[in-house]
């Protein structure tokens, strides 16, 4: 069973094809944002690399977010459109999941945090477990004060991953008991994305293409004007 | 099934040549089946206008949001109403420009997927270019040079169209689009959004030789000008108050008229012009309709008044447009991006 993994959620867009035998090939480029004009030509490329042709791929995976909307929406749209095309069911996997797979090998809180621009970040906190990670918080959306009052309330060591845990380093890499992992993780990859979907593929959990959207965690701005027009 | 790689055997462009052509540059999401850059097969449009209607106007974000939910169902569906398999689609054409460009690029992605999946050629279509090749699915007979009014919420402007992609701007609007001027006075009037068919139902009920209102750089060559208009409405309702809103949709709609129909005539003139065409959401007004019937009948030229669904924006006049820029250009390559400033590519 092939999986084409879609990662596009950050300024990082790429794209994986693996199964079984684990990620046969990988693209990945975070060179501006130029999602739309990078995906597909990336995709053909990644196929060629693998040895592999479209028609033999039984999954396709993508981040779903949080993270920039119109990158999250070029990969929403072509993975769509991809497994329409072949017929095939869609595993969707949020980016703050896909960041703590690969830091899993440590005994400290993981909490990932993508940058959300304006100030805030997403993020969610992280354990280790056999295999893999599990979420013990929500996907959440809030400044990094917010975040740095979280860890500072946990009382724990903490392992920060992301683009957002970058970008406010300064403000969250002095909170006591935290350490930053390595620049290189800081984008969601398309590799962890089609491990972890070649998992969740073994035991059945996919989709219908229509059953999947993004993950946005914040309302449209025309939307939240709208509310608090209206509470006035 | 096809093999990466290796796109179809390049097939010639002809009557047979089926393209799947999509649209996503606005609120719309839209996709169709036209076979030979004419026979329409499907045409689906899924509207949004329920989702923006109470903003008074498209909302970038939402109309984003939507495009990605709809885009894949409403593809389905145009295949399946054109009664055709997957494998029998030789091209997949998506507007690339102008728009917003969060709903641009999502038809442009999943046009780009399909066509790498199908192993057939992607075309990126002008949206303004597709909007001239709506009169031709429905008159594939026009006889050029054609004067075509273009006229909607996100443009207006007049092109005279001398061959199959051959094209002048002969004037455009230099601030608000003609459509845009009829929502922002509806909302203004509370006749509710989309502005053009309240308007155009209120000044059913009104005078439109009440009011007076300004006709903008009417003596100046071919350009348009609306914001004005917009402002000498909202300054005369706030001196008037109790003026009656018919009679006020009456006259604004008169003016917005009689500029559109005189420049438009006086293009046809000037270019000796063999028709005169009109296309947009704003080519649905029934004042406009029936004024550009008049001067047609008066100086000679053919009227060209396409259906509502093919005046407002549809992927039937993407797909033909694609047809013909395949034909003339060949496949665009799938690095290709969206421009939301993409101009109509014009001689000089
Ligand atoms: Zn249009």
């Amino acid at each position: 069973m092939l999986i084409l993994g879609i990662e596009s959620a950050t300024m990082q867009v790429g794209c994986a094809i693996g199964g079984h035998e684990g990620v046969l090939a990988l693209f990945e480029s975070c060179r501006g944002k130029r999602h739309a004009e990078t995906l597909t030509p990336a995709i053909e490329f990644t196929c060629r690399q693998a040895n592999v042709t479209l028609d033999e791929i039984s999954v396709v995976a993508v981040d779903i977010g949080p993270g920039l909307f119109t990158g999250l929406r070029v990969g929403l749209a072509t993975a769509k459109a991809i497994a329409h095309a072949l017929r095939v069911p869609m595993i969707g996997i949020p980016s703050l999941d896909l960041l703590a797979f690969p830091v899993r090998h440590t005994s400290r809180l993981i909490m990932t945090v993508v940058d959300a621009r304006r100030g805030e970040v997403f993020y969610a906190a992280y354990r280790a477990v056999p295999g893999g990670v599990q979420r013990v918080s929500p996907h959440q959306l809030g400044k990094p004060a917010d975040l740095v009052n979280e860890i500072e309330a946990g009382r724990e060591d903490v392992l920060l991953v992301g683009d957002g845990a970058l970008r406010y380093a300064d403000e969250l890499g002095s909170t006591r008991g935290v350490e930053m992992a390595e620049q290189w993780l800081a984008h969601p990859s398309a590799a962890p994305l089609v491990q972890l979907a070649h998992a969740k593929a073994l035991r059945e959990e996919w989709v219908n293409g229509w059953e999947l959207s993004p993950l946005y965690l914040r309302k449209p701005d025309a939307e939240i004007n709208w509310i608090t027009r209206d509470s006035r | 099934m096809t093999m990466l790689g290796n796109v179809r055997p390049h097939r010639p462009v002809n009557a047979d040549t089926m393209v799947l052509g999509i649209e996503t540059s606005c609120d719309e999401t839209a996709a169709a089946v036209v076979m030979g850059g004419t026979e329409v097969l499907s045409s689906v449009v899924s509207s949004q206008v329920d989702l923006h209607a109470r903003f008074g106007g498209v909302v970038p974000e939402i109309a984003g949001r939507a495009h990605v939910e709809l885009i894949t169902p409403v593809i389905a569906e145009a295949i399946v109403e054109a009664g055709v398999n997957d494998s029998r689609i030789d091209a997949v054409a998506a507007t690339v420009g102008p728009g917003l460009i969060g709903s641009l690029l999502v038809g442009v992605s999943a046009a780009k997927a399909l066509a790498l999946v199908w192993g057939v050629p992607f075309v990126g279509v002008n949206h303004l270019e597709a909007h001239l090749y709506a009169s031709f699915l429905e008159d594939p007979e026009l006889e050029l040079p054609l004067v075509v009014l273009l006229v909607s919420g996100g443009h207006t402007m007049i092109v005279v169209m001398e061959g199959h992609g051959r094209y002048r701007l002969l004037g455009q609007t230099i601030d608000d689009a003609a459509g845009e001027a009829f929502d922002k006075v509806a909302r203004f009037l509370g006749l509710g959004y989309p502005g053009g068919p309240a308007i155009d139902r209120e000044a059913m009920l009104g005078d439109p030789e009440a009011i007076r209102f300004p006709r903008a750089m009417l003596n100046d060559g071919l350009d348009l000008s609306f914001s004005g208009l917009k402002t000498s409405v909202v300054n005369y309702v706030r001196k008037h108050p109790d003026v009656s809103t018919a009679d006020v949709a009456a006259s604004f709609q008169a003016a917005v008229v009689e500029v559109l129909v005189i420049k438009a005539r006086r293009a046809a003139v000037a270019v000796g012009a063999k028709g005169l065409c009109i296309g947009g959401g704003v080519a649905a007004n029934s004042l406009l309709r029936e004024q550009v019937l008049d001067v047609c009948t008066e100086d000679g030229l053919r009227a060209f008044l396409p259906s509502r669904s093919m005046c407002t924006d549809n992927a039937a006049m993407i797909a033909a447009a694609g047809w013909y820029r395949l034909r003339s250009d060949g496949p665009t390559p799938l690095d290709a991006g969206a421009d939301p400033n993409l101009r109509l590519p014009v001689i000089l």
